[in-house]
């Protein structure tokens, strides 16, 4: 694997030198830091518009708690932040190819695996990185707004996301090794994820395969038991397959 | 002596078009050899091939004896590639990408430093510390020269390097082109012939995805070697063309709009002493005698076909 340190360094200085730093990591930390106040003055906020003395409408909201600040973060990284990782890497590798740098790095000693899995790993720590930070914001801020903020249910909780985060970068890798346009992979993306959504509807399909992660950290959060074996085991099998698949796709590629 | 590069058969199909097709072709070593043809005959491709992005149909590539498609990393340790359209990091500075290019062969230290400053010198980029991406098309294409040539490559192939330049700009890249002969092999894909007579000692001309001539430049010209002389005479042009005509030397006379006489000769000394006693024959006056000697564009016109 020739030339993996070079390539992976360049890409982390990539990551820090230009726009990634700031749109993932971004969009995370936005979630984090709004999640807890949102937890706590949503039902204040929901009172003030619908009770009314006029029309005599009286709801009652039970007092918001640290499970609630905790549902908006793992709400937030099932749906948008799944979705930012969707568009933001259907170019993981595309957009080198359009850019024309791939021709002049892989016309040297850089083995096309390399390519590939320097950009995965690259990319990976960014996501980890992020989620870990945006997880330590929303846990510190529980605490600070709720006085209550166990760490278990967080950490089970925002470790199974990553999981399945993890494996949806390697599908977007997949999917822009295998064809030049960002919106065609994103959109094959976005097919990704529906199909594991539907496949949540069927039992074993949720006991067994990445499906179960899907709705696994709202259930952590809320105590529910949650078998997390199988999903995840099968969850890190099918990434490795993914980016194993990455790599012969893109060898065989012209470039 | 192993060949710098060594191409057999060499072809290409995209579809139902053959962009190669039985490419044979031999570079020497040491050589700065011009690949030279018309926009679309297949060079960009046999580049491709012989740096490893595309795949050959059929036949077989090799740098140096070795096959491009079984022992690419070692093919690649010893080339330097600077693709039509180089992309570089925009975010990166030219001192920055060089040393990047230069880790990508495990340079490092103060080896790596040493040539990062000599090609930086070299490229006339010392000591400009903006990004890439604000960089002109001429210093990208310097950069792009100076980042081929970070491993001290035995084999530097540059694919249209000046196409896209101002008369500046192209100057500036031949030089550096030039400046390597005898260091390196240089193999240089081009459609401008003034570039290729300028820097290059051999030449193959490539036409429709086959190669139609190779050799070096002197041979080739000698090879298709039918001097001109353009003759003004006083008088009756026409009489004296026809005069002209009969003679076994001249293999061709044409009348030019400006009442010149063109004469393809085979034989040029013979021509200019037979030429003013042939004037002074026909009782006319000799107004003009200028003679030219083949060039690489006449050969080029009369291989590819001037009707393109």
């Amino acid at each position: 694997m020739r030339g993996f340190r070079a390539f992976l360094a360049k890409e982390l200085r990539e990551i820090l030198r230009t726009w990634r730093i700031w749109v993932l990591p971004g969009i995370v930390l936005f979630f984090a830091l709004s999640g807890p106040p949102l937890a706590k003055f949503t039902p204040e906020l929901l009172g003030t518009f619908v009770n009314s003395e006029q029309t005599g409408m009286v709801i009652q909201l039970p007092d918001p708690t640290y499970v609630d600040a905790y549902l908006q973060w793992t709400k937030n990284l099932q749906q948008l932040v799944l979705f930012a990782v969707i568009i933001m890497f259907g170019g993981i590798v595309s957009a080198e190819k359009r850019a024309g740098t791939t021709a002049l790095v892989l016309t040297k000693p850089l083995s096309r695996t390399a390519f590939v899995l320097a950009k995965y790993v690259s990319q990976a720590l960014l996501l980890i990185a992020s989620v870990v930070v945006g997880a330590l914001l929303t846990w510190g801020l529980t605490y600070a707004i709720f006085a209550e903020a166990p760490v278990a249910p967080l950490v089970q909780a925002t470790g199974s996301w990553l999981a399945l985060g993890l494996m949806f970068l390697a599908l977007m890798e997949l999917f822009s090794s295998a064809m030049d346009s960002q919106a065609g992979a994103a959109g094959l993306g976005f097919l990704g994820f529906i199909a594991i959504g539907i496949a949540t509807l069927w039992a074993p399909a949720v006991e067994y395969s990445p499906a179960g992660l899907l709705g696994a950290p709202t259930a952590l959060v809320i105590g529910e038991s949650v078998a997390l074996g199988w999903p995840v085991g099968s969850t890190l099998a099918l990434t490795t397959l993914l980016v194993a698949t990455a790599v012969l796709v893109f060898r065989r590629r012209e470039l | 002596m192993t060949a710098a590069i060594e191409i057999t058969g060499l072809t290409k199909v995209y579809g139902e078009k053959r962009a190669l097709d039985g490419v044979d072709l031999e570079v020497p070593v040491g050589s700065v050899f011009g690949f030279l043809g018309p926009n679309g005959a297949g060079k960009t491709t046999t580049l491709r091939i012989l740096t490893g992005l595309a795949h050959a149909t059929d036949g077989t590539a090799r740098v140096f004896g070795r096959d491009v498609v079984t022992a690419t990393n070692d093919v690649r340790s010893d080339i330097g590639f600077l693709p039509d359209v180089p992309g570089y990091y925009e975010w990166m500075t030219a001192p920055e990408f060089l040393r990047f290019a230069g880790s990508l062969f495990g340079l490092g230290g103060s080896v790596l430093e040493e040539r990062v400053k000599a090609l930086l010198d070299l490229a006339g980029l010392a000591g400009v510390t903006t990004k890439v991406g604000g960089y002109s098309r001429g210093m990208k294409q310097r950069l792009g020269v100076a980042q081929a040539l970070v491993n001290a490559p035995k084999l530097l192939m540059l694919d249209e390097p000046t196409s896209a330049l101002d008369p500046i700009g192209r100057k500036e890249v031949l030089d550096m082109i030039a400046s390597l002969g005898g260091r390196t092999t240089v193999f240089f894909s081009t459609h401008i012939l003034s570039d290729v007579e300028r820097v290059c000692d051999q030449v193959a001309i490539l036409h429709e995805g086959r190669v139609v001539t190779q050799a070096p430049i002197a041979e080739l010209k000698a090879r298709y070697a039918t001097s001109r002389i353009v003759v003004g005479v006083t008088g009756d042009a026409d009489a004296f063309a026809e005069r002209l005509a009969g003679e076994q030397w001249a293999s061709d006379v044409a009348r030019k709009e400006n009442g010149f006489l063109e004469i393809t000769v085979a034989d040029l000394d013979l021509a200019r002493r037979a030429v003013p006693a042939l004037v002074a024959d026909a009782g006319a006056g000799l107004t003009r005698f200028e003679t030219g000697e083949v060039s690489l564009e006449d050969v080029f016109v009369e291989l590819v076909g001037g009707g393109r």
